[in-house]
């Protein structure tokens, strides 16, 4: 599309509007939300991770003090989930994890909310939990979801049965003659991850009121219409009676991309008429954290002496806990990232969720991407060994470019992580070889690729023009901290009227006031919302010319508008301002505005290589390159990140210096998860980390200034040919320190984090490895879909 | 028991339990929600506030303890008239993402520039291990506040109680 403004006008390093309020500690969170009459709410949670409910009796708790209201399974009947709707709101007949809400309390204030929830009667007959996917998918293992088949199938076309919630395959080739080949090189890989928490500073929270019989529901989500169609099927009320606003989200990070504690305080609000503010406490959202899942992968390749890679086969295991949740979504995206950055011969892929008795997993910042690039980018190093070949130039010789497939058979569009190899290495200087320094520490460097994609989908946008020259955009974004609500939109529509964005008003999610859109995640925000901005901008720029051509005697084409202005084109000063033009407008037809909708492309994969996913081509792929040198210390295994360089492919960067904090930011959390953040789960089913001082996310003294490129000009459909910038970041930092170590050490490296315990027993040959006896090397047989 | 507090220069009076933190009395009785409940365990630095002009986690602090002292939270160093010097640099530098760290980033950064005018990177980094933040990754924050070492201090004076 060509635009009608030169596309660098919505270039800037504009800044945060809502800096200031935020640095005085102004900003109102919900969870700050107080107010006269407000109850307060607390969880009763399951300490028991699998067993039989024998009683939950409230009759104790509620002649407590102060106690309003106890909503318990009986307030809520309904299932939900995505894909398959297998999760209640509160337990039902059965546990299924350590945490599991048994019932909510509602009282005049928190305290005795907690009483209350303490002194309900809870009895369960303990089942010995399934706790690691091992277990689960061992034969004969008891069934976790018994009841699996008569779930309700919210998408249809994958194969599921037992522990397995959901399976996606892929198959593309015949990867048995590829292998079968006798010039070919056997390459097989296992690897382990752990979880990793979000931590976001503001836990999950919400405050739910009930109003002329429909809910308001002010709540810390990246998904407001998620919360609104969850909410409603749960209370089996129409979605119309459900209305979601969202102030400033404290920290997101994937974790808020579902709906979460809103129906628990909406059901309150209902029974006790007043408003419901329930807040997550740190241990609750920790030790409930929707976690980026564990998993285990396998993966195998068939490799010719010169470089080829003639067949792929892999299985990643996904932990989704006791529900499906966000990890049924994501067995889509093994296909695109341990199915990505490199081109193919043939390959055949399992994705897989399993179930365990485990608190549920969730969406996390470049989700499945972090550790399928972690293990695809360990597994290219560990190939490069077996055939003698430099990894640099193995990836330059591999990666996709102009005109070749993905695993699922998508066409690639120009050549863009080539180049961006080609700039690493030219900037950064060819790798040397690692060596044992002065100070006894070993160092080592690596370079990986990476392959990530932005989830586009449904977004719309509303531009209404005000007769001050100021325009109020309403569209259903959310404002997580990433920075897009202030500053790639207002620029976006800035440039398109030829006002300055702090002229351009932006109003935050509220579902009654704002189209329906997919959320804020998913690197998406720019583009979706931003592409159905600039749609409603035309629309608005396309009455506004009318009129003002009319008055200014000159065809629209020769009208720009520029600085609060409409100008004749060259000729500065011999037009009018907006406001001039937006009265006469209002004379002739009335108030301007304009309206605007986005959703994906839909780029085809091959018909038949793709089964079970949600996606089977991603319509804006993002490329990265990242490069880093460590410091091994042979002694303790702590491992020192010296440098940390990334090149990230942007599309358009609108704001390269909101960019860099983003880019800064994910590779500290990238840092956090290649090193130090490990959740265990022990016998009883729960995490041990159940706060700051156990689970160690990164400080200032964990991180580095991060050395960046950003790499423009690749195709995007985004507006400006921008892709999103924010969750990218993270994806191939556990992959990059991983090599770099494995380098560095000697070793290759199959499991993350690299706590020192864990690098020292590498380095000392005790590590036991990453044996992965629950999966067969025979690809078939770890399927449902393809297993006789 | 009955004690008065001074915070931001008023005298507030309390009736209540002494060993309840200031955190909880501040956002819950005060309204004054700019101090965040993060982790309350002192680990995180979101809740700091200034007692006597030095910064301390105002959930591990038992309000009974505080009589006489004065308190400064937040809401107290600045309006958006007259930011601090610190306050300014974030902002020049575009440094806030979801902004639940800064309240006590702002008032434990203050205190430390105030007493080090001219720190290193390293000394900066030290000395911000007390205020952990999820969004950022520190440097940009610590870039900020370089500015402000090698053009001197002289605003920050003026958010001393």
């Amino acid at each position: 599309m060509t635009l009608p403004y030169p596309p660098n006008t919505a270039v800037m390093n504009l800044p945060r509007r809502d800096a200031k309020d935020k640095l005085l500690g102004r900003t109102r969170y919900t969870v700050d939300e107080s107010s006269h009459g407000m109850l307060h709410a607390a969880a009763r949670r399951s300490e028991t991770a699998s067993g039989r409910i024998v009683k939950i009796d409230v009759t104790p708790a509620l002649s407590m003090p102060g106690v309003k209201a106890i909503a318990t399974r009986e307030d809520a009947p309904g299932l939900h989930g995505i894909g398959i709707a297998d999760h209640p709101l509160f337990a039902k007949d059965v546990v299924r994890y350590h945490g599991e809400p048994l019932a909510v309390v509602a009282a005049t204030t928190l305290a005795q909310a907690r009483a209350a929830a303490a002194a309900i009667l809870v009895e369960i007959d303990p089942i010995a939990p399934i706790l690691t996917m091992a277990e689960a998918l061992a034969k004969d293992a008891p069934l976790i979801h018994p009841d699996w088949a008569s779930y309700e199938i919210l998408r249809e076309g994958a194969a599921r049965g037992g522990n397995i919630a959901w399976e996606a395959t892929v198959v593309r080739g015949d990867t048995d003659a590829a292998f079968a080949r006798d010039d070919v090189i056997l390459v097989e890989g296992t690897y382990r991850v752990g979880r990793q928490s979000h931590v976001p500073f503001e836990p999950r929270a919400v405050v739910a009121a009930y109003e002329d019989g429909r809910f308001h529901i002010h709540t810390s989500t990246q998904v407001p219409w998620t919360v609104r169609h969850v909410t409603a099927k749960i209370l089996g009320v129409p979605e119309a009676a459900v209305h979601v606003t969202v102030p400033a989200v404290g920290g997101g990070f994937g974790l808020k991309f579902d709906c979460s504690l809103e129906p628990f305080a909406a059901i309150l609000a209902r029974k006790t008429g007043r408003k419901v503010s329930l807040v997550n406490s740190r241990r609750e959202e920790q030790m409930t954290c929707l976690s980026r899942e564990n998993a285990d992968i396998l993966i195998r390749s068939a490799v010719t002496p010169e470089g080829d890679i003639v067949g792929r086969e892999a299985t990643v295991l996904m932990d989704c806990g006791a529900y499906g949740g966000e990890q049924v979504f994501l067995t889509t995206m093994t296909a695109h990232t341990l199915g990505g950055n490199y081109r193919l011969g043939s390959v055949k892929i399992a994705s897989q969720a399993v179930y365990t008795n485990t608190p549920p997993n969730g969406a996390f910042r470049a989700c499945n991407g972090v550790y399928n690039t972690f293990a695809l980018e360990c597994h290219t190093d560990e190939i490069c060994k077996a055939i003698g070949m430099d990894p640099v130039a193995f990836r330059r010789r591999n990666v996709v470019g102009d005109g070749d497939i993905g695993a699922t058979g998508q066409v690639f569009e120009g050549d863009v992580l080539g180049p961006m190899l080609d700039l690493a290495i030219d900037t950064y200087g060819p790798h040397e070889r690692a060596k044992k320094g002065p100070d006894g520490r070993l160092y080592g460097r690596a370079t990986t690729v990476g392959t990530w994609f932005i989830f586009v989908g449904p977004s719309s946008a509303t531009v209404n023009l005000n007769v001050d020259g100021s325009a109020t955009l309403v569209t259903s974004g959310v404002e997580i901290g990433s920075g897009t609500m202030v500053q790639s939109l207002p620029q976006i529509v800035a440039a398109n009227l030829g006002i300055h964005p702090d002229a351009v008003i932006v109003k935050t999610a509220d579902t009654d006031a704002s189209g329906r859109d997919l959320g804020v995640g998913g690197g998406r925000t720019t583009v979706s919302i931003g592409a159905a901005s600039q749609e409603a901008c035309a629309e608005v720029r396309s009455k506004l010319l009318a009129v003002a051509s009319q008055m200014l005697q000159t065809p629209q084409d020769d009208l720009v508008l520029a600085q609060g202005r409409v100008e004749i084109r060259d000729r500065p000063g011999s037009g009018t301002t907006i406001q001039t033009v937006i009265a006469q407008a209002e004379l002739e037809h009335g108030p301007i505005s304009g309206s605007g909708a986005f959703t994906a492309p839909g780029i085809p994969a091959m018909p038949g290589c793709a089964a079970g996913h949600f996606i089977d081509a991603i319509d804006i792929p993002v490329f990265a390159v990242h490069d880093c040198d460590v410091a091994v210390d042979p002694d303790t295994g702590k491992v020192e990140v010296l440098a940390y360089r990334v090149i990230q492919d942007v599309g358009r960067a609108l704001n390269p210096r909101a960019i860099h904090g983003q880019i800064q930011g994910g590779v500290t959390q990238g840092i956090g998860y290649a090193l130090h953040e490990e959740i265990t789960i022990n016998a009883e089913g729960a995490f041990d980390q159940t706060g700051f001082s156990s689970y160690r996310i990164p400080t200032a003294l964990d991180t580095l200034p991060i050395d960046y490129h950003l790499y423009e000009g690749a195709p995007s459909c985004g507006p400006l040919g921008t892709k999103g910038a924010g969750e990218v970041p993270i994806l191939n930092v556990g992959a990059t320190i991983a090599c770099a170590v494995a380098n560095a050490i000697g070793t290759p490296v199959n499991a993350l984090p690299l706590t020192a315990p864990r690098v020292l027993g590498l380095i000392d040959g005790l590590s036991s490895g990453v044996d992965l006896a629950h999966l067969s090397r025979h690809w078939h047989e770890n399927t449902i879909a393809f297993s006789e | 028991m009955v004690l008065t507090l001074m915070i931001n220069g008023d005298p507030v009076p309390y009736h209540g339990d002494p060993r309840r933190s200031l955190l909880e009395v501040l956002r819950d009785d005060l309204h004054l929600t700019g101090a965040k409940d993060v982790c309350g365990e002192g680990f995180c630095g979101a809740c700091i506030v200034q007692i006597d002009g030095v910064p301390k986690v105002s959930c591990l602090l038992p309000v009974g303890r505080l009589a006489g002292a004065e308190i400064t939270t937040i809401e107290g160093v600045s309006n958006s008239e007259t930011l601090t010097a610190v306050q300014k640099a974030f902002l020049e530098y575009d440094v806030v993402q979801c902004g639940m760290c800064f309240p006590g980033m702002v008032l434990s950064m203050t205190h430390f520039m105030a007493e080090n005018p001219s720190p290193t990177r390293a000394e900066l980094k030290s000395a911000m291990t007390g205020n952990i933040c999820r969004c950022t990754g520190y440097e940009r924050i610590i870039d900020a506040l370089l500015s402000l070492g090698s053009n001197g201090l002289g605003p920050v004076e003026e958010v001393r109680p």
